[in-house]
């Protein structure tokens, strides 16, 4: 099945050179591999499946545009499982195959366990989507799609304070880069804005699945809102569902690995469970941008599925990748790292039209999406519920 | 409320959560205790049966709506109680015993680790299954029974522990007053005067072998009910702290392992919710090794010196 997938992408890779006969130049000036780690199997698959659509997306539409620097773009893509010793093996393998940018990875866990290599090996990383603080602040070679943690947490304590709350709570995985980055961001914050974490309950790691006693627990304490930074495969059928049998019936928020969450409801649960749950984001599919609509029309036409952030995320990735190498006029990680490295370049993204800080970390603007219950349609849905530009 | 009473409700809240995780841990160490007993193997693949039945769960369940959507779901377990039985004593007749008359229970143990290895990596080859997690059908509801001093019982954990208790006090009759559990006890203790009484060994084997991994797939029904993601790893924790739960309480010996499994229930859920989430598996294993320092055959088990 995979490979019949597999082979029926590269067929519709190679179609639009074959069929467009001269209205745009095919790339002629050899190959530059690029390449990729995601979780494409595993808890993680969700995203790690729309990532891949997403760069081959962009990467067609780049060869079917002339290439990058007239070359054509080859994606050699590893599949880490989310787990951080894959993602190690993965990029070895990259690099033994004479890579010079990869692309990844996903989660910040994973991200974190390859960055300090990238930087030995003088491999360009660029990743998409990992959030944490720590990613890009040590390493020259390591770039980044997303925003930081740091401004995540700090719109969820924003949030909290605009609501009014002065008692918050806390359920976070201290195990880990990005549930606990997400947590001293989102604390720090608060203190800032006055307000008291009343309840920091943890659990023993991202793949826990039982919280009874933690939502207990901070419901004791009276809190009307609770931050808890989970990943969509525990939060859609555990975090969510688990507070409302517990009796918390407050504001959950979460930030951007909420997204899809609402695709991992166990049928027949009780959805007004998703009333009062709203996360960060990265983007909203809905928006009227051109470049927004273009992405989503055609990623819908490809894969017949509404692209997530994660997705957009990576499409954008590539892209910066393109900016970079068209910038340097070549192709090394050296030359590619120093366009990156250039803070006034601006990129014009489905995510956002941002530049890169210092550390290589955009300087952009967040989403802010609410699931609720759709009643009509008896499923969760998601509404834009903000636009947050910048904190002050 | 006030202090006390809010002491008060956390501990029953904790008391609900053990009972709810020990009833379905001992109903999966009952299937390693009852195996040992009879054959004095650890099956290994008996998590890999919890994961069986969860499968069987999965894809009968639609069938069955399909057909019907009046019938409630959780009738399917009677398909995964069979599938699971099957599954038993097909490994049980294929894989245990020819090793069994060959070799010696080093290479039983062996051959158990490695029928788990293969029937993960089986599922995992199916299809329909695949690698990634699958999200099972609610199959009770997670609304509360009660909500009374901030304690809320909800249906889920209800039947859980209702059923659990069911299965343990029916499975007790039976080994205790029935004929066949009758057989089931006089093999496990003698296996040549067993034959000498007129007893089939091997068909009693095979009974037992059918019964334990009956109960994995009534555990399944117990563990998906809860937790709605499966794959096809998803028997591996389980199984492991199941086996402990039997070691605990005394392996080979059927009330240990009800008793095992509802003391690392209420282990891990007081931990979590009075010390810390990250400690429970420790928590949960340190005991095991405290008890064993003291009691090395287990909570209930009695300590018997080898025939020389």
């Amino acid at each position: 099945m995979k490979k019949t997938i597999a082979m029926l992408l590269a067929a519709s890779m190679v179609c639009p050179l074959a069929a467009c006969g001269g209205a745009k130049k095919a790339p002629e000036g050899g190959e530059i591999k690029i390449g990729t780690i995601s979780p494409n199997t595993g808890a993680m698959a969700v995203y790690g499946e729309a990532m891949v659509n997403a760069y081959d997306m962009a990467a067609a539409e780049i060869n079917a545009d002339g290439g990058i620097n007239g070359k054509k773009v080859v994606l050699v893509k590893k599949d880490d499982q989310m787990d951080p010793t894959e993602s190690l093996n993965a990029f070895n393998a990259l690099v033994a195959e004479g890579v010079d940018v990869v692309l990844g990875a996903v989660s910040s866990g994973c991200t974190a366990a390859i960055t300090d290599a990238a930087n030995e090996e003088e491999v360009l990383l660029l990743t998409p989507t990992s959030t944490a603080d720590s990613i890009t602040t040590k390493d020259d070679y390591v770039f980044r799609t997303c925003y930081a943690d740091s401004f995540q947490g700090k719109i969820a304590a924003k949030y909290a304070k605009d609501l009014g709350c002065k008692e918050v709570g806390v359920l976070y995985c201290a195990a880990d880069t990005y549930s606990k980055g997400l947590y001293d961001s989102f604390a720090n914050a608060c203190k800032d804005y006055g307000i008291n974490v009343v309840a920091a309950e943890s659990a023993a790691t991202m793949e826990t699945i039982e919280f009874s006693n933690q939502w207990a627990a901070i419901k004791a304490k009276g809190v009307g809102f609770v931050f808890a930074p989970f990943y969509y495969y525990t939060v859609g059928p555990y975090v969510v569902p688990q507070a409302r049998t517990a009796g918390y019936t407050g504001i959950i928020m979460g930030a951007d690995g909420y997204d899809s969450a609402n695709n991992y409801i166990s049928q027949g649960s009780d959805l007004s469970a998703w009333n009062n749950v709203m996360f960060t984001n990265h983007y909203d599919p809905a928006d009227k941008n051109p470049v927004v609509k273009k992405f989503v029309t055609n990623y819908k036409t490809k894969y017949n599925d509404t692209p997530n952030a994660l997705a957009a995320l990576a499409y954008d990735g590539l892209y910066m990748i393109k900016k970079a190498m068209e910038k340097a006029g070549a192709e090394d990680a050296k030359s590619v790292r120093d366009a990156l490295a250039d803070t006034s370049t601006v990129y014009k993204g489905v995510t956002g039209t941002f530049t890169l800080d210092k550390s290589g970390t955009p300087v952009k603007g967040a989403t802010v999406v609410e699931y609720y219950y759709d009643k009509a349609n008896n499923k969760v849905a998601t509404k834009l519920r903000d636009v947050v530009k910048k904190l002050d | 409320m006030s202090g006390s009473l809010q002491t008060l409700s956390d501990f029953l809240q904790c008391l609900i959560v053990g009972l709810r995780l020990g009833s379905v841990y001992a109903l999966v160490a009952l299937g390693y205790t009852m195996v040992y007993g009879i054959i004095r193997l650890i099956n290994f693949a008996h998590g890999d049966f919890i994961m069986v039945g969860g499968y069987t769960l999965f894809f009968t369940i639609p069938a069955m709506l399909a057909v019907n959507d009046k019938l409630p779901i959780w009738l399917a377990v009677i398909v995964a109680i069979a599938v699971c039985a099957l599954v038993g004593v097909t490994v049980e007749l294929v894989a245990y015993r020819p090793v069994r008359k060959k070799g010696t229970n080093m290479t039983a143990l062996i051959t158990a680790i490695a029928m788990s290895l293969f029937l993960e990596n089986l599922a995992q080859a199916i299809p329909a299954i695949g690698p990634n997690y699958k999200i099972m059908r609610r199959m009770f509801s997670n609304k509360a029974v009660l909500n009374f001093l901030n304690i809320s019982l909800d249906w889920t954990t209800l039947l859980t522990i209702l059923i659990g208790a069911s299965v343990m006090i029916g499975l007790q009759l039976f080994v205790k007053k029935t004929k066949l559990g009758r057989a089931m006890r006089a093999v496990s203790e003698d296996k040549q005067a067993s034959v000498l009484v007129g007893i089939n060994v091997n068909r009693t084997i095979i009974i037992t072998f059918a019964i334990g991994s009956g109960l994995a797939a009534v555990a399944a029904l117990m563990y998906f009910a809860q937790y709605s993601t499966i794959m096809t790893t998803s028997g591996t924790m389980l199984g492991l702290k199941a086996f402990v739960a039997a070691v605990l309480g005394g392996i080979g010996i059927i009330p240990g392992a009800m008793l095992g499994g509802l003391v690392i229930g209420l282990v891990e859920s007081f931990t979590t919710g009075y010390i810390s989430s990250s400690l429970a598996d420790a928590f949960v294993f340190l005991i095991l090794i405290i008890v064993l320092i003291i009691k090395p055959a287990g909570i209930l088990g009695k300590n018997v010196g080898e025939k020389v």
